[in-house]
């Protein structure tokens, strides 16, 4: 059964139930994934999923129920859920559906075509190749795989609100394990965009040459020094403590940024900007997950924090308008909030001006258990690192096994210097973080 | 969920391409938590996971297709595109159903599904009242009861028509301290295979609440943890993660079946310390990682991965166990049918040794005991893992002194399970999430109070 089929079911259970303001939110995806191992395909996947989230307000409190069964059956089971869990609040927030005939910016991209499953499969095989002719230390456990996927989203309300988006995208992910006959390393690169255009040799040999760099690598010494954060490091710190932007967290005690905006929270040199239409992101939206329309933004500004991130409620709550950062993780999540694309903006130094100034210091390239080792509430993080010393300043020699320890509030405070490029590295979906090389003085780094 | 007539066609088309296995996995989950902030119940999520996964192998070659649409022309919809991708050949296998009985060993008492709101809210509100209660440092807090009930359905090529429904309920509560203008956190997420009765003899909602507040206290009064290279003594329980990162994940044939494992090819070789023996127990009655059977239809077991420092076993699925030529283990598992199966832990624990605990902190000159361990991740090729410790104190002269923050492990599993030499006498579990190719699943990881002799740790 299709979603608006279902739609009507819901609808009309809606009515018959006595309930007169909800939202029905529609996702789905459907992907293609193609795994090469040892020059042969040994993985091929086709994925079907998605469901629907019910929400409605009744007594002034929001419901919500979801399912993966779009079935007429089910229409008056979920609503009359969602009602009952309504019952169960207790929250005093004022709850909000989008209005609609919003206004919402054009998304001037139109998605590339999806690969058909024979160039997947192409391209997984000549991942293998590619892998394999970059070096001779490359051994069998290297993989190469190419996924696509399709996502659908829709919201619909008993405001007018009818929303519908439609995204694709496709991916080529190289993974390279070396071994110099002592030891084993490995790296991955991912490559997004317009598939037909991915350079599959140069991910090959970006995975391989990564990988290789990390073999014979010496554990970074104990002490205090400058480092400078890769942009693949500074993004991953950054999606951690994304956290502390929310309104929601700030106005339950969860950030210390609550009530700073207008002050410095950050050296001048920083600007962060949240872009729903970031030219390298592969899920530009023109709404959030309430349905209202998005916008570019500065968080901070030359060091100032010019606002929080907000959804209808929290926006309510700190009497202002909803910033458009309304996000669902999953379609049967509650509604949260989260950036867009969040980066960092470009400074003036070049990235060897940067090293230069960091002379004697650690460049960090990798950062490990983000998801432990770095305390959201607080700040702090002591994490697992690896990348390279700075050597006459220039990237020497390797280092793995350390930890690089601070706390990300003093971080940006003292962020001495910004490199002119940005990256926006990984695999980010609707949500995802970018940054140019950041240098940050006076870090403990724990090794040997 | 699916008649067994309808399973046998599903898989007949399936392996009309050729396939020499074919396999269903059907489910149908209710996914129920209620969340509380600020002293008040915030929202429900209540949502129903419903749809099916069908995989083909030939050799080793594997597809896997998934629908949401569980109708009998929905199935064999997916069953036809597995079998396409696989290829053009003809059947050559014959599929004939026979139900199997695995029988259960959890016993449910109060299926969470059939308690009301109200009454789930009285006992997560009994946890975090006693969080905010206990200190006046006490700024917030935050709490989850969740259940879920998990009814799958595995029916494959080999005759296996089998079914399980796994229950668990789990209370999560976190507490923010703030002592001087220093905030920190503390949890405590107890869960169990069980349903409301766990609250009955199991777990107390009140101990929850302020265990978690107690160590947000703590810790909120706690310096920074000072850096290096040290003896660290980690508590039992949840301290137990140090071997599921360290050792556990290079373990599983996710890793070993393509060699990227520190631990390929050392079957029957010393890999830890003689002092160490550490388990994988799928079948702990009523344990937050237990399962009847694997997500593949294979019955759980008790597998004895090191004996002694021994390597004994790896922990294996049926697609990796063709290419490793061994057995499945019953440690096959997926989050949903959305995600591929693969192999994983259930109930990972290094057994008790015989060193007195006591005299494990009173061997320690100057190092640091982790009492309460939070989570980590690992290389598995490299055996590079870290992972943080929630709660620590300095250890000097054999005595445990002051509290100290932000301290993370970090270094090589093999070199670390070597470096496990003292093994004490409380074995306990503790409950997490484990996140890998397969999803998230609920595991337990598990240890008496152990020494390493020497290990990084990241402070400043």
């Amino acid at each position: 059964m299709d979603f608006s089929t279902f739609r009507n079911a819901v609808v009309e259970a809606a009515e018959k139930q006595g309930i007169a303001e909800y939202e029905l939110y529609y996702q789905s995806s459907e992907s293609t994934g193609i795994g090469a191992f040892a020059h042969e395909i040994n993985e091929f996947s086709s994925s079907v999923d998605g469901g629907v989230c019910f929400r409605c307000i009744v007594d002034g409190r929001m419901g919500y129920a979801s399912t993966e069964r779009l079935e007429p059956a089910e229409a008056a089971d979920l609503v009359a859920r969602a009602a009952s869990n309504a019952a169960s609040l207790e929250s005093d927030d004022r709850e909000f559906l989008c209005e609609g005939g919003k206004t919402y910016e054009p998304l001037e991209r139109t998605p590339a075509p999806l690969p058909a499953t024979e160039e997947l499969v192409a391209a997984a095989l000549a991942g293998q190749d590619a892998l394999y002719a970059a070096d001779p230390a490359v051994i069998d456990g290297s993989r190469s795989s190419a996924e696509c996927a399709k996502t659908e989203i829709a919201i619909v309300n008993s405001k007018g609100l009818d929303l519908h988006y439609e995204n694709s995208f496709a991916v080529f992910m190289s993974m390279a394990v070396v071994s110099d006959g002592h030891e084993m390393a490995n790296d991955y690169t991912i490559k997004s965009g317009d598939f037909a255009k991915i350079d599959i040799k140069a991910a090959a040999g970006e995975s391989v040459s990564n990988a290789k760099s990390k073999l014979g690598a010496d554990v970074a010494p104990t002490g205090t020094s400058p480092v400078v954060f890769s942009p693949e490091a500074m993004s991953s710190l950054l999606g951690t403590y994304s956290g502390v932007f929310s309104g929601e967290n700030a106005r339950r005690g969860l950030s210390l940024l609550s009530g700073k905006e207008g002050e410095k929270i950050a050296s001048d040199i920083v600007t962060l900007v949240d872009d729903p239409f970031y030219k390298d992101s592969m899920m530009p939206i023109n709404f959030d997950a309430e349905g209202s329309p998005t916008h570019r933004k500065n968080v901070i500004e030359n060091g100032k924090l010019t606002t929080l991130l907000h959804n209808l409620k929290t926006a309510a709550a700190a009497g202002i308008e909803t910033t458009g950062n309304a996000s669902k993780g999953s379609y049967d999540s509650p509604v949260g909030i989260r950036p867009f694309t969040m980066y960092i903006a470009p400074g003036t130094t070049t990235e060897e001006e940067l090293l230069k100034k960091a002379d004697g210091g650690v460049l960090i390239t990798s950062l490990g258990g983000l998801h432990a080792g770095a305390n959201v509430v607080s700040g702090d993080f002591s994490l697992q690192s690896s990348g390279y010393m700075i050597e006459g300043g220039k990237k020497g020699k390797a280092v793995k096994s350390f930890t690089v320890a601070g706390n990300f509030y003093t971080l940006l405070q003292s962020i001495a210097g910004v490199s002119d490029t940005v990256k926006l590295p990984g695999f980010g979906g609707m949500t995802a973080f970018g940054s140019p090389s950041v240098l940050v003085e006076g870090l403990s780094i724990a090794g040997k | 969920m699916i008649s067994r007539q309808i399973c046998e066609a599903v898989l007949r088309k399936a392996v009309s391409t050729g396939a020499d296995y074919a396999e269903i996995f059907a489910e149908n989950t209710l996914d129920h938590s209620i969340n509380m902030i600020s002293g008040k119940v915030e929202s429900i999520n209540d949502a129903v996971i419903a749809g099916a996964g069908i995989r083909v192998y030939k050799g080793l070659r594997s597809v896997m297709a998934t629908t949401i649409d569980t109708s009998e022309a929905g199935l064999m919809r997916c069953a036809e595109k597995a079998a396409s991708a696989l290829g053009e050949g003809k059947a050559e296998i014959e599929i004939c159903l026979h139900e199997r009985l695995y029988g259960d060993v959890h016993p449910i008492r109060i299926v969470p599904a059939t308690v009301a709101n109200a009454d789930k809210i009285a006992v997560l509100k009994e946890g975090v009242y006693a969080a905010k209660e206990y200190s006046d440092e006490i700024k917030q807090v935050t709490g989850t009861l969740l259940d879920i009930d998990h009814n799958i359905l595995i029916a494959t090529s080999e005759g296996i028509y089998a079914e399980d429904r796994q229950i668990r309920t789990r209370l999560i509560v976190t507490a923010v301290a703030e002592k001087n203008g220093e905030t920190q956190t503390g949890a405590c997420r107890p869960g169990r295979r069980m349903g409301m009765e766990m609250f009955e003899h199991e777990v107390s909602a009140r101990d929850t609440g302020i265990h978690a507040a107690k160590q947000a206290v703590t810790m909120a009064g706690a310096g920074y943890c000072p850096a290096g290279v040290m003896p660290v003594a980690i508590g039992n329980g949840f301290g137990g993660v140090i071997f599921h990162e360290a050792c556990g994940h290079s373990l599983e044939a996710t890793s070993v079946a393509y060699g990227t494992s520190q631990f390929a090819g050392k079957l029957g070789q010393q890999i830890a310390n003689p002092k160490l023996t550490a388990i994988d127990d799928g079948t702990i009655p009523n344990a937050w990682g237990s399962i009847n059977i694997d997500d593949e239809g294979t019955p759980s077991r008790k597998n004895v991965l090191i004996e002694n420092g021994i390597l004994k076993t790896y922990m294996i699925d049926k697609f990796n166990g063709r290419r490793m030529g061994m057995a499945p283990t019953g440690s096959a598992r997926r989050q949903s049918y959305a995600y591929t199966t693969t192999s994983r832990m259930t109930n990972t624990y290094i057994a008790e040794g015989n060193d007195d605990n006591d005299e494990i902190i009173a061997s320690i000159e100057y190092g640091l005991f982790a009492k309460e361990m939070g989570g980590g991740s690992v290389n598995p090729a490299t055996g590079e893992f870290n992972f943080a410790v929630n709660e620590g104190y300095l250890v000097r002269n054999g005595k445990i002194c002051e509290p100290v923050r932000g301290a993370s492990l970090v270094g090589k599993g093999s070199d670390v399970i070597m470096n496990i030499d003292m093994i004490g006498t409380n074995l306990d579990l503790g409950q997490g999430m484990c996140g890998s190719s397969s999803g998230s699943i609920p595991t337990n990881v598990g240890q008496p109070l152990i020494r390493v002799s020497s290990i990084t740790v990241g402070g400043r």
